[in-house]
């Protein structure tokens, strides 16, 4: 029983009645959450604990750099492509490879529909049930619903009253039929849940609507990558050569057909952020005027490498400027170096590994260039229960599978709301404008009066952002189709540049980092080359940065501080903890991925 | 225990009138290539069988197959969730967690006792006590090995589950093993490929729902109807192929014209797939025809082959990495040296001793 | 009493010896035909020849290698079946290429004889009316073993083009799985190739060294089937009883793990 101050400002008390949930359901990967309410059902004490780790880095060591991007991209499957891009960007800046202009517009065009296609799902399906109660959507009047629906969004097309009565028909045999399947022992009679019955059979009813157009827009992946999820990458450019009126066109990768179509789906996407997203988010996020939950270190730091040149390999021009803000303070935003041994590093204070003794685990930061990492695996004293059949953990100790990593030593937050701070810091327009639309919008129907710096720092407002970013993306995408064809029509048709495709062409060692705004957040990958052969690889991910355990100091990661100080209605069912976890969108099986130097430090792992 | 609703009561309560309950059926006859003489059985079963449970577990996994299977267009996958199956577990859908999410396995367990099906995204680690993935505080492996033992059959999703895929790529750190080296005694179909096409996974659940029985499987436990034809016998490319027509380097004029990524290290002769013939994300496209080569990715082992960009398949076992070429280039250079200073010894011994024997 | 006491015995004049029949020098030299073929063809279909011009049905360069790899592949097989006939139904150096005399002391000690000559630590060569024993080490295990291995991992690749449930699925489509997959298959059957290019190198460089150097005729006697010796000395595997009339037909004695099981 203690009362912690941390070093980054949050009070920790775990005193108070301990709340196991795991798994964390709704999210990539495996995690686990540990809070401590007090009398009034308050967390005072959050703990988060990634509970997989694959070894992805140790795999790759020895293997032909040209083949990372495939390994990576399995990293996730949610995030699918992210990781790709991330590392045919980490092995062209070792190797020194500029990518034809067709490429890194194709690559844009792929990453923002990746990312698109990223927000809506986690909305629609992996965060929408903890703001909505589809059985609660049963008791609504089809005629209310579509009023609703026109006053929010009325160039929405489905707002008809029969339409929404077909959903609830649907809707209610199935419940009716007694086999909830997703939606079984879901908390539907938890008073945290505040739509009303119009807003829910809304909700519900585009939560099949995005089912259906998800599907849609990732065909865009398809033509471009041949396939989603886990499209194909490659380093030098891209795979996918064009040929708009020449012999055999047709049965080219990219031709005016398939051109098109991509265009046919990006205006689909543009039009669905735009009349059901944002809409949606607004309206929601309305009836939960009063939650303003969950912001943690939202509040005061965040950071992003910044990404979307609008010049490629013109880092000034990045449509969502990278940089750091810290203890909140929007008027100063420090520039942000992945080179810089001093900025980003990793500690294994609180994590399953170890820098090989106890005074290094205790205080040891390094960069990922320079990174080690040897599976340790042990519950601390205080944990309850045994090795493998865990009842608590103990936080004093090592207790997460996630290293948790530091911008100069600083926890920071990472993600789409961290973007769009840090963007709206740095006065990027569209960024300001959609910023100042959604929130006069979410005030008027609120009957509030927030202002930006009080509406973005909370599980709404990471939510929140998430949606406007999404429709960002529709914007820039349809602007990099339109550069596409323009440069096309230009003649230039170069879709790779394999001048040094060769290892043999290769520096006897390089080194590289590829960065890019992945859908949860800043993701960065190192990798080092010798020989023409991986020397080193290490992913630092969003959900590392987010999800990470205590460090050093003690400073808490980003998932741990939001759940600080939120009310629970029933502290037995945890309807409060997954909406602000989810609203992180989080992923682990990125999170728990770290590498090793030397992958022979791994058959110390315990066999037995 | 409730009478449990057959597909048709269930569809027929859902407002779908009986006139496009038939429509769907012979749609579904038709994708999964059967005549229509075959129509009135699916309705048949349609009409009389019950919803089936599936609980569908997560281990060392990327979700890529939870994000397929929401891809797909026929069926939809709202129609397979709120009409076909009941999806009672699944951690990436699900709307309870924690405790009441594990609940819910024991539940249904019991309540369906050897009438379930268990689907399987991922694999179990065994190192480390299986602790290198945990749920519920437990081993995954323990989770799944509890969920197996009533299970009706196993679904192996994807390459993790069927062969254990990138995590056990060499040297495998964390000893991720594939389901059926866990789960011995119940039947499994392996639905493999990183991620399996969305419409292969909802082929797969629509026919052993229809037919009450487990698709016809091949010597490693594929269903046949999928897995039975490498890419490369239905490729749209194959006509270059067979004329010796190949992209040499990407982005090259012969890549412009969509001739055939075999040497550029398309994997499409060894793999196993639908995917040049049913295709991705409702028959858009596939790898190849986006101009990349297949990499293999629902073949055992595929991470462990060799470049993507190479057809030549590295072997380990030479401590460097080499290929089939370089090994007997190296060793036929090495006789033809032997052979030639042999033969000038030989030569000499001979010149020395004319006249001997 | 082993061979390799026989080796010191009196000499004894031994002109000509006929060896191989018919068959087996007909099997050799198809054999040595579709070896080139198959190593050639395969060799291509792994790394193609430069792509060629022109609209893709007007040309067929990759069916043409292939359907002369898979032609050739046939014969190879055939001619192993009609080859493996041969051994019940024809003489005993019929038989040889088959036999693996592991268990038989003095044919080790003959091989390692055989070894030091070709280290040029032997003075002088034995003489032999069939393969010497290093010969037969190498014929086994390269052409014997290798052969059914190319055999069966060739058809088990064929089978995959055939498609699932014909006789060469049956016959052969289980060793797929056994490998892994098809591309350990591809592997194991190109490594195989190689094996084979090796062995060809040895046994060209080996038939044309002994031709010169030793005391037997070798190339033309796989043409004309009669073995020739340049000297009287007793063959290392000749009968050690008085020859019978018909010696220069059929001369050689039974080894004796064959005398041993016939009698």
């Amino acid at each position: 029983m203690s009362v912690l101050q941390t070093p980054n400002g949050f009070t920790l008390d775990n005193g108070g009645r301990r709340i196991v949930v795991d798994p964390v359901t709704r999210i990539e990967g495996h995690m686990r959450c540990e809070v401590n309410v007090d009398s009034d059902n308050i967390i005072r004490n959050a703990v988060s604990t990634g509970t997989m780790w694959r070894g992805l880095e140790v795999i790759l060591k020895g293997r032909d750099p040209r083949d990372a991007w495939a390994f990576v991209e399995r990293i996730c499957g949610v995030c699918t492509g992210c990781h790709a891009l991330t590392s045919v960007r980490a092995v062209e800046d070792a190797l020194g490879i500029r990518i034809p202009k067709n490429a890194h517009l194709i690559r844009e065009i792929m990453a923002k529909v990746l990312q698109w296609h990223d927000h809506v799902v986690h909305f629609y399906h992996l965060h929408a049930l903890d703001w909505v109660n589809p059985i609660n959507a049963l008791k609504a009047d089809p005629q209310a619903t579509s009023a609703l629906q026109q006053a929010v969004s009325p160039r929405h097309a489905k707002s008809s009253p029969g339409y929404f009565r077909d959903v609830q028909l649907r809707l209610k045999k199935f419940v009716e039929s007694g086999q909830l399947g997703i939606f079984k022992n879901g908390y539907w009679d938890n008073p945290a849940y505040k739509l009303s019955p119009e807003a829910d059979l809304m909700a519900v009813t585009h939560y099949l609507e995005a089912l259906d157009f998800q599907k849609e827009i990732v065909k865009v992946h398809t033509i471009l990558g041949g396939k989603n999820p886990h499209p194909n990458y490659m380093v030098g450019g891209v795979p996918c050569a064009i040929n708009m009126d020449g012999d055999q066109a047709a049965g080219a990768p990219l031709n005016m057909e398939r051109l098109n179509f991509i265009r046919a789906r990006l205006l689909e996407a543009y039009e669905f952020s735009q009349n059901v997203y944002i809409p949606d988010v607004l309206a929601i996020a309305s009836f939960y005027k009063d939650w303003l939950h969950g912001g943690g270190l939202a509040a005061t730091n965040v950071m992003d490498y910044g990404d979307y040149e609008k010049v490629p390999y013109d880092h000034s021009t990045c449509q969502l400027p990278g940089g750091v803000i810290l203890n909140g303070n929007w008027d100063e935003v420090h520039p942000i170096d992945p080179r810089d041994p001093a900025q980003v590093q990793e500690f294994v204070t609180h994590s399953w590994y170890t820098y090989g003794d106890a005074k290094a685990d205790a205080d040891k930061g390094l960069h990922p260039w320079d990174g080690v990492t040897e599976a340790r695996f042990e519950l601390g004293p205080n944990a309850k229960g045994t090795r493998t059949r865990i009842d608590e953990v103990d936080e004093a100790a090592k207790y997460s599978w996630i290293k948790a990593p530091r911008w100069r030593g600083h926890a920071v937050e990472v993600g789409p709301l961290a973007r769009y701070i840090l963007a709206h810091a740095q006065g990027v327009g569209y960024v300001q404008d959609q910023v100042a639309d959604a929130l006069g919008r979410f005030n008027s129907l609120a009957g509030t009066s927030l202002t930006a710096r009080q509406a973005l720092p909370t599980t709404i407002g990471r939510t929140l952002a998430r949606a406007l970013e999404a429709h960002y993306c529709a914007h820039m995408m349809l602007e990099d189709y339109d550069a596409l064809i323009a440069n096309i029509k230009a003649g230039d048709r170069a879709t790779a540049n394999v001048e040094k495709w060769d290892p043999a062409t290769w520096p006897k060692e390089a080194k590289g980092v590829g960065t890019v705004a992945a859908p949860r957040g800043g993701l960065g990958h190192w990798i080092r080359i010798r020989d023409g052969r991986i020397e080193n690889y290490q992913c630092v991910v969003p959900t590392t940065w987010n999800g990470s355990p205590r460090d050093s100091r003690g400073n808490i990661g980003a998932f741990e501080a939001s759940l600080l100080n939120t009310p629970m209605e029933r502290p037995d069912e945890p309807v409060e903890i997954l909406r602000t976890l989810h609203s992180f969108d989080p992923c682990l099986a990125c999170s728990t991925h770290v590498m090793a130097p030397d992958g022979a430090e791994l058959a110390r792992v315990t066999v037995r | 225990m409730a009478r449990l609703e057959t597909f048709y009561e269930v569809m027929r309560r859902q407002g779908i009138t009986r006139r496009s309950f038939l429509k769907y059926c012979s749609l579904t006859a038709a994708a999964l290539g059967l005549g229509p003489e075959l129509v009135p059985d699916i309705v048949h079963a349609m009409e009389t069988k019950p919803r089936t449970p599936v609980l569908w577990l997560h281990g060392l996994e990327c979700t890529c197959c939870s994000e397929s299977f929401i891809r797909s267009a026929h069926p939809l996958v709202k129609d397979v969730v709120l009409s076909m199956i009941s999806l009672d577990y699944d951690d990436t859908l699900m709307a309870s967690a924690g405790h009441q999410a594990e609940a819910i396995l024991e539940e249904v367990m019991e309540e369906y006792k050897g009438n379930y099906i268990l689907a399987v995204e991922g694999n179990p680690p065994l190192n480390e006590d299986g602790m290198f993935c945990i749920v519920g505080g437990r081993p995954f492996v323990e989770q799944l090995r509890m969920v197996a033992r009533d299970a009706k059959a196993v679904i192996s999703w994807g390459s993790c589950a069927s062969f254990g895929c990138v995590q056990a790529a060499r040297p495998n750190p964390t000893r991720a093993t594939p389901v059926h080296e866990v789960i011995t005694d119940k039947p499994i179909i392996k639905v493999p490929g990183c991620p399996p096409i969305a419409e292969v996974m909802t082929g797969v659940i629509t026919y052993m729902l229809t037919f009450d029985r487990i698709p016809e499987l091949d010597r490693q436990g594929r269903p046949k109807m999928f897995y039975s034809q490498r890419i490369h016998d239905k490729c749209y490319r194959r006509p270059h192929f067979d004329a010796g027509q190949f992209v040499e380097a990407f982005d090259d004029e012969a890549a412009r014209k969509g001739h055939c990524l075999y040497k550029v290290g398309c994997k499409g002769p060894t793999t196993y797939n639908a995917c040049s013939t049913i295709r991705w994300n409702e028959g858009t496209s596939f790898p190849i025809q986006a101009g990349h080569g297949c990499i293999g990715c629902s073949e055992d082992g595929f991470w462990d082959k060799g470049s993507w960009y190479a057809r030549l398949t590295d072997i380990h076992a030479f401590g460097i990495e080499a290929n089939a070429d370089r090994i007997g280039a190296t060793a036929a250079l090495g006789v033809g040296g032997a052979i030639a200073a042999h033969a000038a010894i030989s030569a000499l011994k001979r010149a020395r001793h004319k006249g001997d024997v | 009493m082993s061979p390799a006491a026989d080796a010191h015995r009196p000499p004894r004049f031994l002109k000509a010896v006929y060896v191989y029949e018919v068959p087996v020098r007909l099997w050799h030299w198809i054999n040595a035909l579709s070896i080139t073929v198959l190593a050639v063809t395969g060799y291509f279909i792994a790394s193609p020849p430069p792509g060629v011009p022109g609209e893709a049905s007007a040309n067929y360069l990759m069916g043409y290698i292939r359907f002369a790899h898979f032609a050739a592949g046939y014969v190879f097989a055939i001619g192993f079946i009609a080859r493996l006939y041969w051994a019940f139904a024809g003489n005993h150096h019929a038989r040889q290429l088959f036999r693996f005399p592991f268990w038989n002391l003095g044919w080790w000690r003959e091989l390692w004889t055989e070894a030091r000559w070709y280290l040029f630590l032997e003075r002088k060569p034995r003489l032999y009316v069939g393969h010497n024993p290093l010969a037969q080490f190498a014929m086994f295990w390269c052409i014997a073993v290798g052969s059914v291995f190319m055999i069966v991992t060739g058809f088990a690749l064929y089978s995959e083009g055939t498609g699932r449930g014909t006789w060469q699925d049956t016959l052969f489509g289980w060793v797929i799985p056994l490998f892994g997959q098809s591309q350990d298959v591809h592997t194991w059957h190109h490594l195989g190739m190689w094996m084979i290019i090796l062995f060809v190198m040895v046994h060209v460089y080996a038939a044309v060294r002994e031709d010169i150097m030793s005391r037997q005729s070798i190339i033309s006697t796989m043409v004309s089937g009669v073995r020739t010796f340049k000297d009287a000395e007793a063959p290392a595997d000749a009968d050690p009883e008085p020859p019978p009339p018909r010696i220069t037909l059929e001369d050689a004695r039974v080894p004796a793990a064959e005398r041993e099981r016939a009698g």
